[in-house]
């Protein structure tokens, strides 16, 4: 039952009707009812998963906001062991034992789980393991009500992909403001079509050139594998971003609200920005107070500082690995990558700030801010070749044969045989990447509000007949809700 | 303070009655243009066929993909001046007998026929993928015009026939034509591309080609006793229309008949409903078994297809008597 299922819309409109009519007190708990049926309906045995994992956080949040020290700590570091090390087993325990089974020779096989973790497992690992964290550093009350708390893990619009709400926020609401508001709802309503034209009209529409060309990247000319690596770029991110705006939007249905988790990430400055406040918010700060801070974060010495931040891209390059694009290397790769940006941006940090002092004019024009976009944005897509390949071999003959075919490509482009396909993906990354630089300057929704009624009702309708007449509705995943 | 409320919803509601009348205009002219374009774009669809053609007919062709090529390259129309017949040929890609019986009802209520010609394939009488699930595919709701009655018929199939309600929802709605990436591209069938063309053997084509005809399912021998009983009903809905029904296997190169799992059981299932129905049956599988005759692992080419009309069919569109069923 995804977002953009028929048997989604009807499982809402069900949903908000019963929500709307139930007594305020009792709604929380029909939530529940209705979230736990929409995680159901992807494989009844992931139930069984999203209850341990609920249960866990309950009893071990509850020993730990006790005031025994000899008790809170082992609690917390059981609790955390038990969830986050479910996810770390279920993830990577048959890939470890492939790699090294060949080192112990032929006569020790190692035993196969020959189980995953089910979908959406390392989002709410996550927000579990942030209770429990923020309850021991008393930033949480812990739950009392273990059905409030399996709200909070299990909350529909959030559970396959994020955002990785912090259990404070969304518990403060669940009593009180549940409630069908007009104008949240309004609001809600929009995010929710922004985010459905992001994921079935743009995301899905790049989703084959990117996939034909990475099928056959031995193959397929420098030009096709370059066009589908800029796809790439946004299709992952309208794919992802799009589910998040879909949640976050629901939630306002319902009179919740959670986390922005995207925002406008390829109009970041420098690759700091891009990770720290445009993409994937919610992981970033999660990584940032839950592994970071507690490695020493920024306040050592520079090596352990280097280190730390290495450390959280690799972690983060892990929790990524999945079944989207695979268990391998690839994701390790990725995250060190990224690391390496941030060692560069540390490393030349004092030099930029140096040259900003001494030239300030060139410092704030505006074609440096371009640059820098451009240059970012750069980085980041070489990075995005090693999460969306298989293989690191595949990896790099993508980026091998793009490599080698650059200086000549301004000569190839003209005769490169471009498809309807590739205009219309174009199209509508321009359109895209419109609607951001204007939302960057002025949100767009205070744009909107600010229009004439005509120009307002023309963008939804053209936002709404957009996915009517070109969104791809057959898609069976978001890329992000299989990590 | 409840006037204050009224004051301020009044409008509200105003507004967004505007916004969801003027959106419905715009679905109904969109819908309305994708209509149009079914038609314009319109070739081999099974409803389109029967909506465009005029008059009654001699021979009404009923099946799956492999009696296509025999309407691919204006074939029908030869067929129809070697034998003074008027014949219309309704086969679909991958259309089992409950689909067949869907085409047939819509055909006989803007049409008469004298003959049915039903080509029998044993993947079509075994998973639903090829009957229910034909509803449910896009591509094929996507052209297939719009009418009262018809949406009627599918109601009746939904209740009756076990097709998914969202069938129904999309046809009513119009949703998989407003959809449809291939709105501007004529109706053609990926396999008449080949019709001249003569295949090569490749073992592992047409293992591929076994496999993706026979899905795996969950009860095979209840799934090809509902689509004999479906074909039974098409039988009866024939005889009550006073149509002769004749039952035909086409040709198969032999290499891709022996990799069919369950042909034997089938055919013997065959037998013994065209038995119990009175009708003719004519096992044509072993007819033909040069390679050049055929397009690809298993349909006809154009070659092909004359051999089998000029020696095989002929005879029997013609109203020529039939030989001694097998």
């Amino acid at each position: 039952m995804l977002f953009t299922s028929l048997s989604f819309f009807l499982f809402l409109a069900a949903t908000l009707i019963v929500f709307a009519w139930l007594p305020r007190r009792a709604r929380w708990f029909w939530l529940l009812l209705a979230s736990l049926a929409f995680y159901a309906s992807f494989g009844l045995s992931n139930i069984v998963f999203l209850f341990a994992v609920t249960f866990v956080a309950w009893a071990a949040g509850r020993l730990v906001a006790c005031e025994r020290p000899a008790i809170r700590k082992p609690a917390l570091i059981a609790g955390l062991v038990l969830i986050l090390g479910t996810l770390f087993v279920l993830k990577f325990y048959d890939f470890v034992a492939a790699e090294i089974e060949p080192l112990l020779g032929s006569v020790n096989a190692l035993p196969r789980l020959g189980i995953t973790a089910p979908v959406g497992f390392s989002f709410y690992a996550f927000m579990a393991g942030a209770y429990l964290i923020d309850v021991y550093r008393g930033t949480c009350a812990a739950e009392h009500d273990a059905g409030r708390l399996a709200l909070y893990v299990s909350w529909f619009p959030k559970i396959l992909a994020g955002p990785i709400e912090r259990a404070g926020p969304f518990l403060q609401q669940v009593p009180t403001r549940l409630r069908l508001d007009p104008v949240l709802a309004a609001a809600g309503l929009q995010l929710v079509l922004w985010g459905l034209f992001k994921k079935v009209v743009i995301a899905d529409n790049l989703a084959p050139v990117v996939d034909g060309a990475f099928r056959i990247a031995a193959y397929a000319s420098p030009m096709e594998l370059l066009i589908a690596v800029y796809f790439f770029a946004f299709q992952i991110y309208c794919d992802f971003s799009g589910y998040s705006d879909i949640a976050v939007g629901l939630s306002l249905l319902f009179g919740i609200r959670l986390m922005e988790n995207f925002r406008r990430p390829y109009l970041a400055l420098t690759t700091a920005e891009f990770w720290s406040s445009r993409w994937h918010i919610s992981l970033g700060h999660w990584f940032r107070d839950y592994l970071y801070v507690p490695l020493g974060g920024s306040r050592t010495g520079t090596l352990r500082r280097y280190a730390n931040v290495m450390a959280v891209f690799i972690v983060s390059g892990l929790w990524h690995a999945g079944l989207g694009y695979g268990v391998g290397w690839t994701f390790l790769i990725w995250g060190a990558l990224n690391g390496f940006y941030q060692w560069t941006g540390l490393a030349t940090r004092g030099a930029w700030r140096w040259l900003g002092e001494r030239l300030p004019r060139l410092a704030a024009s505006a074609w440096l801010r371009v640059l820098r976009i451009l240059v970012t944005f750069h980085l980041i897509l070489v990075s995005w070749v090693f999460f969306r390949a298989d293989t690191v071999t595949q990896a790099s003959t993508v980026i091998r044969r793009i490599g080698s075919a650059l200086p000549g490509l301004p000569a190839l482009a003209p005769r490169y045989p471009f498809t309807v396909d590739h205009a219309a993906g174009a199209a509508l990354i321009a359109l895209l990447l419109t609607v951001e630089i204007l939302d960057e300057r002025r949100p767009m929704r205070e744009r909107l509000a600010a229009a004439p009624v005509a120009l307002r009702w023309s963008a939804w309708y053209a936002a709404i007949f957009g996915l009517l007449l070109f969104g791809r509705w057959r898609s069976d995943a978001f890329i992000y809700m299989q990590f | 303070m409840e006037q204050v409320t009224a004051v301020r919803t009044t409008p509200r509601a105003v507004s967004a009655a505007w916004f969801i009348g003027i959106g419905l205009v715009i679905y109904a002219l969109l819908l309305a243009g994708s209509e149009w374009l079914v038609y314009r774009n319109g070739r081999m669809n099974p409803v389109y066929k029967a909506d465009v053609a005029a008059g009654d007919f001699d021979w009404v062709i009923l099946g799956a993909s492999h009696a296509m090529p025999l309407d691919f390259g204006n074939f029908n129309k030869e067929m129809q001046r070697r034998t003074g017949k008027k014949i219309l040929n309704l086969a679909g890609s991958g259309t089992g007998p409950l689909y067949a019986r869907f085409a047939f009802e819509h055909f006989l209520t803007r049409h008469r026929t004298r003959n049915l010609l039903y080509v029998a394939d044993g993947f079509a009488f075994r998973a639903p993928v090829w009957n229910e699930g034909r509803f449910t595919d896009a591509d094929l709701m996507a052209r297939t015009p719009f009418h009262v009655s018809l949406a009627g018929l599918l109601v009746r199939y939904v209740v009756m026939g076990g097709v998914d309600p969202r069938a129904l929802a999309d046809y009513v709605a119009g949703f998989s034509k407003l959809n449809n990436r291939g709105r501007f591209q004529l109706d053609v069938w990926e396999g008449e591309a080949s019709f001249d063309r003569a295949f090569k053997l490749s073992p592992s084509a047409e293992r591929k080609r076994v496999e993706y005809l026979y899905p795996p399912v969950a009860d095979e021998r209840a799934g090809s006793e509902r689509y004999f009983d479906v074909l039974a009903d098409l039988i009866g809905i024939a005889e009550r229309n006073d149509v002769t029904v004749t039952i035909v296997k086409m040709p198969l190169p032999p290499r891709f008949k022996s990799l069919l799992p369950g042909e034997a059981t089938f055919d013997a299932a065959l037998v013994s409903l065209a038995g119990r129905q009175g009708v003719s049956l004519i096992d044509w599988s072993d007819a033909m078994p040069d390679p050049g005759f055929y397009a690809d692992t298993d349909h006809l080419n154009r070659k092909g297809v004359m051999e089998f009309f000029g020696k095989r069919l002929q005879p029997i569109l013609s109203g020529t008597p039939l030989p001694t069923p097998f």
